[in-house]
């Protein structure tokens, strides 16, 4: 077994190009064992190398370490020293070890969330991300790390570099789940509604065999979010898990109560419901959505009424919302028509409303830029699909299944399929 | 603490970029600021420019990002610093929608040379729906919709043609 000494030489002597840091990383191997059980003495040896040029030495080094009891006094040089390394080392480099460089990073989040500092690990992570993905499409397990960083340090804009990208590769279906899971939070902390259902969608319908408590959490932050946005919960899409079609509304009584309180359009009903199931949405810390579900009723029975009037008093507004005087009908109309959802004017010197017409007449530049983008959008999408459709009838695993079922079908159904997946 | 590219937006006017300016660089300051020495170091917040932060968000109307600044800034810091406290009290009279407010919050306060031109910048285009009714005294407060006409250029030809080709495929 090599000293560290001379393993800091080879480090040294053999990161100048890949085949020397190939052979490097074969005897970094080999002194895995040997490292950490020096963990302690490790970290002087460090000074010794350069982050940049011996990236895969030093995250051995720095990880064998990491994996040793940390003294309190030793932490903050400690963090400085993930924090350089993460922003100065090689990608190539630590590319060649990703678990390692995972389990760097994530014993530094856990470090910075028990010094409850979690706003100094977010350009870290972030920068790690970057690092480590092969590409932007990539989802590595420190995305929902870095998300959970963002959210505890109320980071949210500083999440959203990440989360804009589109994910088509997965590494753990479990980092998948709390990555969708955390963006929704994050959406719903910045108001995108409409973006943090689409996380939670996506939590809520993913392929699962067993409930698992990320999705029963995120299911009732998108039953909440659902009835904030579009005044309704939709039903499961066809592609929803039997397993989540059959067991989530068990496990969320409240939440669905709610929402069919919330469809009497009945602001007393609502209110009750809410105060019979109180402490429960405290616990699950939902208690803030659930007075923007209340206060989005309002909205509702308002918006409504845009589809029966052309004019009203903001006396008879008050009145069939539900609100106690014209005062504050005027205030929630002034809201909504400042926030583009409804359009109408208001004459206060004789207290009447007047609803319009959306003007939009989809003609300007803008409009123009945003379908535009919307259908280039979709041609990627679909140019995507349809590789990822070639790539999967090339799979021996779909290959040995259809194969099997060969029986059932014409020969000529299959002449695609190579004669040895033909197998009884 | 770089704050030069702050510098430079403040300097060319470009009034809408300082929150994101801001944003990345504090946390790239956050980042770097486990003191080398187990010893409390220099708390950076003490030199951070939390007006001009704070009145960036309030510039593009980011009022929730304000709020959220707003709350993390510690109490010493509120307290002893008029501008921040001023500046506060505009983006409060934003989220409660009272304009005149706003308008009482930003002529009523004498800004420092670095901010005054943020902050005249910003009355002047939030003023730009406003008319007063001078017989009856009321404000009235309408958000121009600026809106233009499309143009047709010879990428959007090229971008259609491809979308037809791909329907056709």
């Amino acid at each position: 077994m090599d000293s560290v000494e001379a393993l800091v030489a080879h480090v040294q002597a053999l990161s100048g190009n890949p085949e020397e840091v190939s052979h490097l990383h074969s005897l970094l191997k080999q002194s895995e064992d040997s490292l950490r059980s020096q963990a302690s003495r490790l970290f002087p040896f460090l000074e010794q190398l350069d982050p940049s040029k011996h990236s895969l030495g030093y995250l051995y080094l720095l990880e064998a370490y990491s994996s040793g009891p940390l003294l309190e006094e030793q932490a903050s040089g400690y963090l400085l020293t993930v924090v350089e390394f993460i922003d100065s080392c090689s990608a190539e480099q630590i590319r060649l070890a990703p678990d390692k460089f995972t389990s760097v990073c994530k014993s530094f989040k856990d470090q910075v969330m028990q010094l409850e500092v979690a706003i100094r690990g977010v350009a870290p992570l972030r920068t790690a991300i970057r690092k480590l993905q092969t590409s932007s499409e990539h989802l590595t397990t420190l995305h929902p790390d870095f998300l959970l960083l963002c959210l505890l340090s109320k980071c949210y804009k500083a999440g959203l570099s990440i989360l804009d990208d589109d994910i088509f590769e997965v590494d753990q279906p479990r980092d998948l789940f709390l990555y969708c899971y955390y963006g929704g939070m994050i959406n719903i902390g910045l108001k995108r509604f409409h973006k943090a259902l689409e996380c939670l969608h996506n939590v809520v319908t993913a392929p699962m065999t067993s409930l698992n408590a990320i999705a029963v959490e995120a299911f009732k932050k998108y039953v909440l979010v659902s009835l904030i946005h579009n005044g309704q919960v939709p039903s499961f899409p066809k592609y929803t898990s039997g397993t989540a079609q059959r067991n989530l509304k068990n496990y969320t009584q409240p939440y669905t109560d709610l929402a069919n309180c919330y469809a009497t359009g009945k602001f007393s009903e609502l209110e009750t419901s809410i105060q019979t199931n109180i402490e429960k949405f405290q616990a699950d810390n939902n208690l803030g959505l659930v007075r923007q579900v209340l206060s989005s009723l309002y909205k509702r029975n308002i918006q409504r009424l845009t589809q029966t009037y052309l004019t009203l008093s903001l006396q008879d507004i008050a009145g069939a919302a539900q609100l106690k005087t014209p005062r504050e009908a005027e205030m929630h109309v002034l809201r909504m028509i400042q926030d583009g959802e409804i359009f109408a004017t208001i004459n206060q010197k004789d207290g009447m409303v007047s609803f319009h017409e959306d003007p939009e007449q989809y003609k300007t530049c803008e409009m123009i830029e945003h379908i535009d983008s919307s259908i280039q959008r979709l041609m990627a999408l679909s140019k995507k699909l349809s590789s990822i459709d070639e790539h999967i009838s090339c799979d021996p695993a779909y290959l040995t299944k259809i194969g099997r079922e060969r029986q059932r079908f014409d020969f000529d159904d299959f002449d695609s399929v190579p004669h040895k997946f033909l197998q009884t | 603490m770089d704050l030069s590219q702050l510098q430079s937006a403040l300097a060319s006017k470009s009034y809408e970029k300082i929150a994101d300016i801001c944003d990345e660089v504090m946390l790239q300051v956050e980042a770097h600021h486990f003191p080398k020495v187990a010893s409390r170091g220099i708390v950076f917040q003490e030199e951070w420019p939390y007006a001009i932060h704070l009145l960036g968000h309030i510039y593009v109307n980011d009022l929730n990002s304000a709020r959220f600044l707003w709350k993390s800034i510690p109490q010493g810091i509120k307290e002893s610093r008029p501008e921040l406290v001023a500046a506060w009290k505009i983006g409060q009279c934003l989220w409660n929608r009272d304009y005149a407010g706003v308008y009482g919050a930003i002529r009523g306060f004498e800004w420092s040379p670095e901010v005054i031109g943020l902050v005249t910048t910003f009355l002047d285009a939030l003023q730009q729906g406003w008319t007063l009714d001078s017989s009856s005294q009321m404000l009235t407060v309408s958000k121009p919709k600026i809106t233009t006409e499309q143009k047709l250029d010879p990428s959007k030809l090229q971008r259609l043609t491809e979308f037809v080709f791909h329907l056709e495929h």
